[in-house]
């Protein structure tokens, strides 16, 4: 069943939640981070377009959510991945409606964070209906569908620990831990009997008045039913009252539910031996229970009544709502006078701003967009995709007073682009080999190598960072990997001599060549130098790899096994600026290619300043990995090795 | 009729009639109070003081906003967006602008409003935060940069890894201080206001919290490392001409390489900063948990902005 429910805003505060069993609050962090911020839920979103909320799994949970973008409001449902619950996205639809609809002042309020939101109430009250609605659609697979008992008499032993629960999320915690230990038929924490049993639902609720009766069993499923009525807040049954309340049955006939409560005599008499099990705990609950009624403001002579207010008036916030929606799509459709107008009031609003941006009308600006990002070579792939992102990001926004939608898909373009080149952590190589090499307790070459397609500048770059370690005065190894090539070796010499002589004006640092000619296998040659140079006292170890087409399946299979002999600290790929939709694909396949738990740690892109403008290709790797841009190629000489500026690539990428 | 008629409007309304009379008196009198309260009113509205709240993720820069704000925080989670909220200072805290006043002083008893801007801190946007500090229409007042204490004395050394969110942490640290910096030095009147920093050390009520004396040693030592790897990094690319394309010219190069503190020599201490204007301030606190200093520190500078 259902662990947490939780009502975030974008700015990360939690306006409200609803635990049932805990979960660790990184859970939610991680979806924030890795799908919202740094939007690598690829197959998240696949899923989203078939109409279903989009889930997010980890350490055995499963997560849904759902926005409300204008609000900034994240919905997430949090259980466990063992379970499959149906209703969950009719769940997340509903509370977004009410929850939305109830605290829309309170969340729009500027600054301030805070929102005075009683929701929980309503919150249950969702719960049992949706439930109960899953019951009724399919009674017989209640079983298996909600995962828990058989639907028999035999609830006797589970009713004792489950029933008890009263509508306070505290103690529903508490009972649902009990169940876990006492009945393992029963895997799942409260709500669970509603669903599992048919005609129980409300029974569910009685609990709360039960205390109060004590034994009294003769009355019991008469009780049951009028409870049930008054379900979870009705804790007042406590109170004198209940003797008035049985006599109201004006209540009870507005329920529509009315019959499964008659359905369910047994259960009310098992239900109660669970109660004076549970009465010291229920009887704090009505206490605080009444207290929140209070607060809330409404009646609280019968609870019945209150009740039925909070459920109507649910009831008519999502019809509103759902009327609302109808009403959007109706318009589209409407006659032409009010097409007419709704469009010259587009118009208008387009130039005024502070119009709700619809699907309709971004197709246009995006499709240009798109076209624009894939005449500067962004792969198609990646283009689709960003802009399938800031679709979504604008869709329900108002545009800003004055702006256009093509001002507002602009920034909403530079805003995404800007988040993706931006690494996650900070890339400074020479830091890390700086706390590798000066570490007191093991000393060891720092080990960078470096791959790619053939062609793509591998060696040349490769002799461009040594020069860049070497103004930094480190020892360096280069190892000639390429065995393959023929001239290979003879290019990195020749590398070897010009950057030796450099050094040697410099005074400081070295530089060797570790080669063993021809033929062998490039995997032991690479394990070897790194002994060589731990032998040695080198600083960085440089590797140097055959070129390999990105889809041949054979070339790329002995990568893994270099990856696991050397252990490089740096796996670094080529990729040249020039390359087309290519580079998605090749990104890919050389990040997949060192075995599971390894991956490419970033790229280099090389002859940047071949391509102008047209500087997608760094799009579209990183959009492909998530891996980042370390250095830029841009040029002939040594010297002209660059890190990526996020600013000036964004700034290009826009005109 | 026309203007100049006897009983024309404008005749009426400047003649000697009683309701003339009256009128311009009411003008005159009326006019000086409603411009008053104008300008007063908007300046107020202008004025009121702005923190910036600056860190790494997972610092507790929201459970902190949100701390401050209503007294007692709330659950918070990864943020996206920034976040601003108005808070009050409390009655136990005086601002120093108050320093003099009787504490019998009726506005004593107005609490001071100010807002607090929560930045989201992770790494692909932390650019709310640079544009934030960036900002000429609506400086920040002060900056508070809140550090998680307790994840930095997990430091590495020992083992050789690097201790992330020590890295990150100063990183992110030493990138804000170096933009401080700069914009200080491209600041067109040179008189730029003192920017006070304060270098929060959040999470003190953990056990394996550093004290905010070793916070502020071990981010200094880590900044220094930082500031002698960028002096010997690479150069960001730039774009050649009118956005031709991508290039490096060195030329342009150097002038933009601007280093913290103006060298990489020597140790990096958070005391050179003040030759460019920002005064940083190490206070330990927590935002979340009951035992602890809690809050009252960062209180405490905080009032002694305003």
């Amino acid at each position: 069943m259902l662990d947490t429910f939780e009502i975030i805003t974008t700015s990360g505060v939690v306006l409200w939640s609803k635990t049932y069993v805990p979960v660790a609050s990184s859970l939610i962090n991680n979806l924030i981070r890795e799908v919202f911020v740094e939007e690598r839920g690829a197959n998240a979103r696949a899923e989203n377009s078939g109409g279903q909320k989009p889930t997010y799994r980890r350490d055995g949970y499963t997560l849904k959510w759902t926005a409300a973008k204008d609000l900034g409001l994240i919905f997430v449902a949090v259980y466990q991945s063992l379970l499959q619950i149906r209703w969950i996205d009719k769940l997340l639809e509903n509370v977004r409606a009410l929850f939305t609809e109830l605290y829309r002042d309170q969340i729009t309020k500027p600054n301030c964070s805070a929102v005075d939101c009683p929701f929980d109430q309503y919150f249950d009250r969702q719960i049992q209906e949706l439930e109960k609605l899953d019951k009724d659609a399919g009674p017989q697979r209640g079983g298996p569908t909600i995962d828990v008992t058989p639907p028999t008499s035999d609830s006797n032993d589970n009713s004792a620990d489950d029933m008890p629960p009263p509508p306070k999320p505290v103690l529903r915690t508490l009972n649902s831990n009990t169940s876990h230990d006492t009945t393992s038929t029963d895997v799942t924490p409260i709500p669970t009997p509603d669903a599992s049993r048919p005609g129980t639902p409300r029974a569910n609720h009685l609990l709360t008045g039960r205390p109060g009766l004590g034994g009294r069993g003769s009355r019991r499923s008469r009780k049951g039913m009028v409870a049930g009525n008054s379900a979870p807040v009705s804790s007042g049954d406590e109170t004198p009252a209940n003797a008035s309340k049985k006599g109201t049955k004006g209540a009870k006939k507005m329920r529509k539910w009315d019959a499964n409560g008659h359905a369910d005599e047994d259960d009310g008499t098992t239900l109660d031996y669970s109660a004076p099990v549970a009465s010291s705990n229920l009887s704090n609950a009505n206490v605080e229970d009444s207290a929140e009624q209070e607060k809330w403001g409404t009646r609280t002579a019968k609870g019945e009544y209150m009740l039925k207010d909070i459920g109507d008036e649910m009831n008519a916030i999502l019809s509103s709502a759902n009327s609302n929606a109808g009403a959007t799509n109706g318009d589209a459709a409407s006659g032409l006078v009010g097409s007419s107008i709704g469009a010259i009031s587009g118009l208008f609003r387009n130039v005024v701003g502070g119009k709700t941006l619809t699907k309709e009308d971004l197709v246009k600006p995006l499709k240009g967009m798109e076209d624009h990002l894939l005449k500067k070579n962004v792969a198609r792939e990646a283009a689709v995709r960003l802009c399938n992102s800031v679709e979504r990001d604008l869709i329900g926004m108002k545009t800003g007073n004055f702006t256009s939608i093509d001002t507002t898909l602009r920034t909403a373009m530079e805003k995404a682009l800007r988040k993706i080149l931006t690494p996650t952590s900070p890339l400074d190589l020479l830091r890390e080999i700086q706390s590798t090499v000066r570490s007191s307790t093991k000393r060891r070459p720092y080990v960078i190598s470096i791959v790619g397609v053939n062609g793509v500048g591998k060696s040349t770059n490769l002799s461009k960072i040594a020069f860049f370690l070497l103004q930094n005065h480190y020892r360096v190894l280069i190892a000639a990997g390429d065995t393959f090539r023929s001239g290979a070796v003879e290019q990195l010499r020749v590398h070897v001599n010009n950057l030796k002589e450099l050094t040697q004006r410099q005074g400081k640092g070295a530089v060797d060549l570790f080669e063993k000619g021809y033929g062998k296998d490039a995997a032991h040659i690479a394990r070897d130098s790194v002994e060589y140079a731990a032998a040695h006292a080198y600083d960085v170890v440089l590797i140097d790899t055959a070129g390999r087409r990105h889809n041949d399946a054979r070339l790329m299979s002995s990568l893994e096994k270099f990856a696991e002999l050397a252990k490089p600290d740096k796996i670094l790929m080529v990729g040249e600026a020039l390359v087309g939709s290519d580079a998605v694909q090749q990104a890919r396949h050389f990040d997949a290619a060192f075995g599971v738990g390894r991956r490419l740690d970033g790229f280099i892109v090389s002859k940047c300043d071949t391509v102008g403008d047209m500087v997608g290709t760094l799009v579209s790797m990183v959009h492909a990995t998530g891996i980042p841009v370390l250095f830029l190629g841009t040029g002939q000489h040594y010297g002209d090795l660059r890190v990526l500026r996020v600013e000036s690539v964004v700034g290009l990428l826009m005109q | 009729m026309a203007w100049y008629d006897e009983d024309s409007w404008l005749t009426q309304a400047v003649g000697p009639n009683i309701w003339a009379v009256i009128g311009t008196i009411l003008l005159a009198l009326t006019l000086p109070i409603v411009l008053h309260w104008f300008i007063y009113r908007s300046s107020v509205l202008a004025k009121t003081p702005s923190f910036l709240v600056l860190g790494p993720s997972g610092s507790g820069k929201t459970a902190l906003v949100t701390k401050l704000e209503t007294g007692h925080g709330s659950k918070t989670h990864t943020s996206q967006i920034p976040l601003t909220v108005q808070s009050h200072l409390p009655k136990s805290t005086v601002p120093k602008s108050w320093q003099y006043r009787s504490t019998a002083d009726y506005e004593t008893k107005a609490p001071k409003p100010l807002l607090l801007t929560d930045t989201p801190g992770h790494a692909k946007l932390r650019h709310y935060a640079y544009n934030s500090l960036a900002s000429t229409t609506n400086p920040p007042t002060g900056i508070l940069f809140v550090v998680d204490a307790a994840d930095l004395s997990s430091s590495g050394t020992a083992t050789g890894g690097a201790n992330f969110a020590l890295s990150d942490t100063a990183e992110y640290l030493h990138d804000v201080l170096l933009s401080l910096q700069k914009a200080y030095n491209n600041a067109k009147t040179s008189k730029a206001k003192e920017i006070p920093f304060l270098v929060a050390a959040n999470k003190l009520d953990l056990f394996t919290a550093l004290p905010a004396v070793a916070v502020k040693s071990t981010l200094e030592k880590d900044i220094t490392r930082i500031r002698e790897t960028r002096a010997r990094g690479l150069l960001g690319v730039s774009t050649i001409g009118k956005g031709e394309g991508l290039g490096g010219n060195d030329e342009e190069g150097d002038d933009e390489r601007e280093v913290l503190g103006g060298t990489s020599e020597g140790d990096f201490k958070f005391a050179t900063m003040e030759e460019w204007n920002v005064s940083v301030e190490v206070v330990g606190g927590n935002a979340v948990g009951e035992d602890g200093p809690g809050v009252e520190g960062w209180w405490e500078w905080i009032g002694a902005q305003l």
